[in-house]
């Protein structure tokens, strides 16, 4: 069974019909890697996965745990949204927090962690990402990179089943990109389940699975990165990749 | 020497008229002598003057902030019925003058059998007209909050509560705590107009003293270094408090 299943899924801005229909079945471990041109819909299908964007229509299913179309259950949105993690493109950190604070804030006031116990998280999830040193810092003090990747330790805390990101190297300087695709790949190999919307081509083709290629709000075309990449089968996704070079 | 006679009134001791009638009135500058000699006798009352308005300020002020933040809560929030409240509230409370508001208390109450002491009214007054601006302000800083991060707080399961409580308010007042500061010192001295209703305060005392010695300038005058020593202090304490309760970060 697999650990994120989304049926049918309709989303609307208003007249603008931006998700057609999506079905999309991710299995425990698996690296999904969303691309396609702006406007394709692949950022809402994104937080729609985690009810920041309500649906209109369909099923989203994570773990077992049933989103309805109207977040009417505000309990069961919190209980997804605890197995589904987030990376944003603007890091969105918490200014007026340390970066230990960043990290330990959900898990002590969501999870009632005792404090000593998620520091202890908070400094494993920081290790993690490379910044066990960093713990007092706040994150003005931090550069683009490192505001990042605190944002991934902070998502890792809450240990989700899954983590999403969202084009998390768009608003890097380019020398800081890797930084952080390096942290993502080492999760990918420790088998953490990741969806994220990409920019960065050659990155998705080397560490995901899938690749999902999204045009005009549906699943236009998916399969191996490698396959996709020298076998194009759709005339649209053909020419996407032919504009990137 | 003036020709006619007048008796000595320190209020028109500056310029008054040199001339009785009859004649075209002349009006005279005259040097003023201040006289402070009064001062000690006084200077007891004078202290309970400015720990009353102190007392005023420091309630009015914690008070009047704290029903700002629940105000501004509800308004972002538009938690019902409370969003529509406050909306009324503020609207009624800034809108209106503050001794009108201080009468209507004192006065008014009453009569619905509510009998508050001047201090009691006064201070319910304050804490309602700071209360009502500082909902506005603090509104402002709580709308302030980048999207982002309610949305950062949201995907880790946060309730709505604790983003106001966690991610929300602490910027928000760190953004508006200048503007809130001012607010603050605006109400103390509008305190002033608590002599009105016989509240002891700064300004009730330089009144009393002012009709025991009819040395009106100097009293006044005295006030006035007063009120300005108040509003620096005030400021500074709020500059402190701001400085501890808000932005609390460790050197690096």
């Amino acid at each position: 069974m697999p650990l994120v299943s989304t049926r049918r899924l309709h989303k609307f801005f208003g007249r603008n019909h931006v998700l057609r229909g999506i079905k999309l079945d991710v299995e425990e471990s698996e690296v999904i890697a969303i691309v396609g041109r702006s406007g394709s819909g692949k950022s809402t299908l994104l937080r729609t996965l985690n009810g920041l964007e309500n649906i209109d229509d369909g099923t989203i299913e994570v773990d077992g745990t049933v989103l309805q179309v109207d977040h009417d259950d505000p309990g069961a949105l919190r209980a997804l949204r605890q197995k589904v993690g987030m990376v944003f493109q603007q890091f969105n950190l918490f200014p007026h927090l340390s970066t230990g604070q960043n990290v330990t804030l959900a898990p002590r006031v969501v999870k009632r962690t005792p404090r000593e116990e998620a520091e202890d998280i908070a400094r494993r999830m920081l290790e993690r990402v490379g910044l066990g040193e960093k713990f007092d810092a706040f994150p003005d003090q931090l550069s683009g990179g490192q505001q990042q990747r605190v944002a991934i330790a902070r998502a890792l805390a809450m240990s989700p089943k899954v983590l999403l990101c969202d084009e998390i190297t768009s608003a890097l300087d380019p020398e800081l990109v890797n930084e952080v695709l390096s942290v993502v790949r080492q999760l990918a190999d420790e088998g953490m389940t990741l969806i994220m919307v990409t920019h960065e081509m050659r990155f998705a083709r080397e560490v995901s699975d899938r690749l999902v290629f999204m045009h005009e709000g549906r699943i236009h075309e998916s399969g191996s990165p490698q396959e996709m990449f020298s076998n194009p089968t759709t005339p649209e996704f053909a020419s996407f990749i032919g504009s990137l070079n | 020497m003036p020709s006619c006679r007048q008796t000595f009134d320190p209020r028109a001791a500056l310029v008054r008229p040199a001339c009785a009638a009859g004649r075209r009135a002349r009006f005279v500058v005259m040097a003023y002598q201040f006289d402070f000699t009064f001062v000690p006798d006084y200077a007891g009352m004078l202290a309970q003057g400015v720990v009353y308005t102190l007392g005023l300020t420091v309630v009015g002020g914690t008070l009047g902030i704290l029903i700002g933040i629940g105000g501004a809560l509800s308004r972002t929030w538009d938690t019902r019925p409370f969003g529509e409240l406050f909306r009324y509230y503020v609207e009624l409370f800034r809108n209106t003058p503050f001794l009108v508001q201080l009468f209507l208390i004192f006065f008014g109450l009453p009569s619905l059998g509510i009998k508050l002491a001047g201090w009691q009214a006064a201070i319910l007054a304050m804490v309602l007209n700071l209360g009502a601006y500082s909902t506005e302000i603090i509104r402002a800083g709580l709308q302030a909050t980048p999207r982002g991060q309610i949305e950062a707080a949201d995907s880790l399961a946060l309730t709505r509560w604790q983003i106001f409580l966690h991610v929300m308010l602490r910027p928000a007042l760190r953004k508006v705590w200048p503007a809130l500061s001012s607010q603050v010192v605006i109400t103390m001295l509008g305190s002033s107009v608590c002599s009105q209703i016989a509240a002891e305060e700064l300004t009730f005392v330089a009144n009393f003293i002012q009709s025991r010695n009819f040395r009106a300038f100097e009293t006044y005058f005295l006030t006035t270094a007063l009120y300005f020593a108040l509003a620096l202090l005030v400021r500074q304490a709020m500059h402190l408090v701001g400085r501890y309760l808000i932005v609390r970060r460790p050197s690096p």
